[in-house]
């Protein structure tokens, strides 16, 4: 190898790495906002694995195009190419390369995800033996110092609802405060749902027949979308909710209001559709039908308003 | 090939072979020969690849606008779940095998497959199963609704109230399937480690056989679990036995087990048999030997064991332990070192050689550069903490319709445009092929690349109707959806035109190495008069060495 | 000069090799019992699984499983195996009689068992809808009773078939796999019977 060639290659190597570092920073703007302290600790190796994968890809690729616009055979041309084989130490390098590469990024994840872990314990145990189920996760390290917030979460076909036992609220929206460590009960009633709310880049599988705890810290005022994200069935697309993430203030204020409300049904998209669809000139073929729209004591006339992001 | 009468050549000659013109029947025939087999095959799989083809632009038509307008959810459900399955258990799987039943026994020197008669009936139980499949939108209460997955309880629930309903028809065909593929399994184990030509040692195989190997011990070791989880989903669904009904103390998650214990290894089912498409096509194109010959072959088989330990990624956020997510995120990158092994091999065969961009070479590089941006965005799944994120979006919906169309149909593609002349005996119109492969390559990127920012801001796969947000991209990917369902125009006229009427191609029209080459355009019925003897590795580009002891002996007397 | 003599005998044994057609049955039937057995090692998996995670396990009012007769059949059962391999050894030497004395009598002790069977099914307090222990229960015995019955009838096309004249002299590949099989089927049995009457 002469000097040239490891000049060029090192000049390449420069620009990949530059475009590279580029595409890592731009991959931030892919997302919703950071809603949740999970987020951003996503959002940081998501960065990292594009940077890694851009290199990769521009240099996997930009090695093909070269190949093509300057090796090509001319016309008239049947001649074959050097008859190279191998190249025993060129194959250990990038066998290694990539080995290492992997238990780097393995590493790195599961760094991020020990983080996640104590932000949000989600050491669930699916085959559940009954006694390892108090135990299901490590305590975080700052219990105790942070208090918990606990609701309960009711999947059904095709929707969700809230439950605050502390105060016995029922809502069809989930009001979450800020800055506090939210511990919530997944149940479903009848089929597999997903709990998967973008913003907070988090999403855990609702199994019929048992609770999963789930943790996470919301840290972002607004308002976001909760969407099922295990395909339930046929209104499976319409099973979204709001998810408000608010100050404490607001948040006591909200639970109060909703406790002195009496129970009344909220609206339900998939009771709707169902409703009119009855009626439809051309009907699909049969479907589950859906549960009767919830009643709760906070019950939104409407469907989930959260702003595009 | 010297010291055969000519009078026997003749006799061979005249027997009937696939594609003379007046033997067209033989295609609808029990027939035994592989070569038949294999294009029975091809064109069977083609067809329901439209039929899915059609499923999938219904599929973008209703995405094209963010409500659920153009058809009702459950013909959309019906829509997603037919899409699949037709894909998977109608095309690739059958088309791989039609390609491998076609050059396998070519490849090896073998005049058949070990078994011809299972062979044939492997075949024809894919049109019982496309039957059973198209069969069930004739049924009360439609086809099955559930996905290609089936997870339970979802696939459990029976809204007619029907003994027979689409999800029980649907389990039969996948059934059914399972029973050819474990047939096709057996038959090419058995013919490629028992049927080689003489002198043919693992070592001299080509590497396309060693990813039919890799791929078909896939296929025996995984379909049994599938098959298992099958059996206990139709228990629960037609004797009321509580499997996985969690009302009756059954685990649901279980199904998800065995399910993903193969259906993940089946994806390496089907990228395998490409990677050796590739690994045929890039020596013959940029005429050098392939790159490292034996470690890409091993990498199969090595992609074959690791393959059984990664299913879980699947579940990561099925509620599994953290272990088993850790354990599963390492074993599943693993399978990233002998891939990339195989993709740098194949880079290096290209760079410095004489490149020749016929159409086979173009899908082939397309296929290749589509493959690295699609195992990118596999490792970064492979990922708990992202797959946390992304599991069930679009984001995968983009990755895997990358390695499938993107790779392996383009894959096929090049292996069939590549392979054609010696199908049939005629070449194909180059420039309907290069039309056919720049309309591929930019309505795949149009259709599927959009789908990763979607998935990325948090679009969930399977929905009928989405919020506004996601409509820009969708509207791209119906767009690239529409290009790519237009772009198989070509691909038909030109096969049905030049098999009809296209130039009488000759044995060898590429110059390419390997005992498939040496016999005549189209091959005649028993492959080989007499049996080649190999003394040549099979990539020996530039190395102006024989390959068969005939050739030897040809070249010693010149 | 050396290395063309060497293929020129290489030659020689894999002529002999291709037209190995009884070769090639066997080691495809090989290949097949292997993936067979992937999916009884699914079940037992997933029986396993189901054991060791469910809260109630028993259906009520069921104590456990009588491991008395089960035993007696296991013992039948596993004995055949050495019944046919010395029919095999009769049909190796050409002495047909001793062949199908023998093979009768493993088909006998087969279905024994598989009547065995019957009698404890119909005994039993529970059925196959009765939770996940009377699924996987008779899935899993039903499935290998499934087994035994084809076991039995492919010894049953053996035997018929020693009494065409000259059969067996074109090979014996049949009753070979045949034999595999049950051996198969009792190496799984013995399994089965550790995992669901001895673990109890």
């Amino acid at each position: 190898m002469n000097i040239r060639t490891v000049l060029t290659l090192t000049v390449a190597a420069i620009v990949l790495a530059f475009a590279s570092w580029w595409m890592g920073q731009q991959s931030y703007t892919w997302f919703p906002p950071q809603a949740a302290a999970e987020a951003k600790l996503f959002d940081d190796l998501f960065s990292f694995l594009v940077m890694l994968g851009t290199f990769i890809f521009l240099g996997v690729t930009g090695t093909i195009l070269y190949s093509v616009l300057f090796f090509r055979a001319g016309r008239y041309d049947y001649s074959d190419g050097p008859p190279i084989e191998g190249n025993v130490p060129l194959e250990i390098v990038w066998t290694a390369i990539p080995l290492l590469l992997v238990f780097w990024i393995a590493g790195y994840s599961y760094q991020i995800y020990e983080q996640m872990a104590i932000r949000g314990p989600m050491e669930l145990v699916h085959l559940h033996m009954p006694s390892m189920m108090e135990s299901a996760y490590a305590a975080p390290a700052d219990e105790g110092t942070e208090p918990v917030e606990e609701i309960e979460v009711h999947a059904k076909q095709w929707a969700w609802v809230f439950r605050y036992p502390e105060q016995d609220v029922t809502s069809t929206e989930l009001h979450l405060p800020i800055d506090h460590r939210v511990r919530l009960a997944l149940q479903s009633e009848d089929v597999i749902h997903g709990f998967f709310v973008p913003a907070f880049r988090i999403k855990q599988d609702v199994i019929p027949g048992k609770t999963i705890d789930f943790e996470f810290t919301p840290i972002r005022v607004g308002k976001y979308r909760l969407r099922d994200s295990q395909y339930s069935g046929t209104y499976f697309a319409a099973m979204q909710a709001d998810v408000v993430v608010e100050s404490a203030d607001d948040y006591q204020q909200w639970l109060a209001m909703a406790a002195s409300t009496p129970p009344q049904p909220a609206y339900n998209r998939a009771a709707a559709e169902y409703q009119a669809s009855q009626k439809a000139l051309v009907p699909g073929w049969k479907t589950i039908p859906p549960a009767p729209p919830p009643v709760v004591n906070y019950a939104p006339k409407h469907e989930a308003t959260s702003p595009p992001v | 090939m010297t010291n055969i009468p000519v009078e026997a050549i003749g006799v061979a000659r005249e027997q009937p072979y696939p594609g003379a013109p007046d033997n067209w029947k033989r295609f609808f025939s029990f027939s035994t020969d592989h070569k038949v087999i294999g294009i029975q095959y091809l064109v069977t799989s083609f067809f329901f690849f439209l039929v899915g083809g059609i499923f999938a632009m219904i599929l973008r038509g209703e995405l094209i606008t963010p409500e659920a307008d153009l058809v009702d959810r459950t013909v959309y459900n019906v829509m997603f779940t037919m899409h699949g399955s037709v894909m998977l258990f109608l095309w690739t799987f059958p088309s791989l095998l039609g390609l491998a039943n076609y050059l396998v026994p070519l490849m090896i020197g073998a005049r058949d497959m070990a078994f011809p008669r299972l062979n044939a009936v492997a075949f024809w139980m894919v049109p019982v199963v496309g039957i059973l499949m198209i069969g069930s939108f004739l049924v009360p209460g439609g086809p099955s609704q559930s996905g290609w997955w089936a997870y339970p309880p979802m696939s459990m629930q029976n809204p007619t109230g029907n003994l027979i309903t689409g999800q029980v028809l649907w389990i039969l065909a996948v059934a059914i399937s399972g029973v050819s593929s474990i047939m096709g399994g057996v038959n090419f184990v058995t013919t490629i480690v028992k049927m080689r030509a003489p002198g043919m040692t693992f070592f001299k195989m080509p590497v396309f056989v060693w990813t039919v190997l890799a791929a078909q011990l896939i296929q025996l070791y995984g379909l049994p679990a599938l098959t298992a989880g099958a059996v206990m989903l139709l228990f629960d669904i037609v004797f009321g036995t509580g499997f996985f009904d969690p009302t009756k103390g059954g685990n649901p998650v279980l199904f998800q087990h065995f399910f993903w214990f193969y259906s993940h290894p089946a994806v390496y089912v089907i990228i395998l048999p490409i990677f050796g498409v590739f690994s045929e096509i890039f020596p013959v194109y940029a005429r050098k030997p392939l790159f490292g010959y034996k470690i890409v072959a091993v990498s199969a088989l090595i992609i074959t064991v690791v393959s059984g330990i990664v299913w879980v990624h699947h579940l990561y956020v099925s509620g599994t332990p953290g272990w088993m997510r850790m354990f599963f995120m390492v074993t599943t990158m693993c399978v990233a070192v002998p891939t990339g092994i195989k993709v740098f091999a194949w880079t290096a065969t290209i760079w410095g050689g004489k490149l020749r961009l016929d159409t086979p070479m173009l899908f082939a590089l397309g296929g290749l550069i589509n493959f690295v941006f699609a195992g990118i965005t596999g490792i970064m799944l492979a990922s708990t903490p992202i797959d946390l994120h992304v599991n069930n979006t679009y984001f995968v919906v983009g990755h895997f319709h990358y390695v499938l169309y993107g790779a392996m149909v383009f894959g096929l593609f090049a292996a069939i445009y590549h392979w054609f002349p010696k199908m049939t005996g005629r070449m194909y119109y180059e420039g309907l092929g290069k039309l056919h492969f720049w309309l591929a390559f930019i309505g795949n990127a149009l259709n599927f690349i959009p789908m990763h920012p979607a998935g990325l801001m948090g679009m969930p796969r399977r929905v009928a109707s989405y919020d506004p947000e996601f409509a820009f991209w969708n509207v791209l990917a119906s767009l690239g959806a529409f290009l790519l369902g237009m772009s198989t125009l070509p691909f038909i006229l030109n096969m049905v035109s030049s098999w009809v009427q296209g130039k009488k191609a000759p044995d060898n029209p590429w110059r390419a190495i390997g005992l498939e080459w040496l016999v005549s355009s189209p091959p005649p019925v028993e492959n080989f008069e007499e049996l080649p003897v190999v003394i040549a590795e099979p990539y020996g580009y530039g190395k102006n060495e024989p390959l068969t002891e005939a050739q030897r002996k040809e070249l010693a007397e010149a | 000069m050396t290395t063309e003599s060497s293929i020129a005998r290489g030659i020689q044994a894999e002529i002999v090799e291709a037209h190995d057609d009884a070769g090639n049955r066997m080691f495809g039937f090989i290949v097949f019992l292997l993936s067979e057995s992937v999916i009884f090692l699914s079940f037992f998996a997933g029986y396993i699984i189901y054991k060791t995670t469910t809260p109630d396990w028993l259906p009520p009012g069921v104590t456990g499983l009588e491991t008395h007769d089960p035993a007696i059949n296991t013992v039948v059962l596993v004995s055949s195996s050495f019944v046919i391999y010395v029919a095999e050894r009769y049909l190796h030497d050409r002495k047909l009689w001793g062949f199908r004395l023998f093979l009768l009598a493993t088909m006998a002790m087969g279905s024994y068992f598989l009547y065995g069977q019957a009698i404890e099914w119909l005994g039993l307090p529970f059925g196959f809808t009765s939770g996940v222990f009377g699924g996987t229960f008779y899935l899993l015995t039903g499935f290998h009773g499934l087994h035994v019955l084809s076991g039995i009838v492919l010894q049953l096309i053996m035997l018929l078939r020693s009494f065409l004249p000259g059969n067996y002299d074109k090979g014996t590949v049949g009753v070979e796999a045949t034999s595999l099989f049950w051996h198969f089927v009792d190496v799984i049995w013995i399994v089965l019977y550790i995992l669901i009457y001895v673990w109890q």
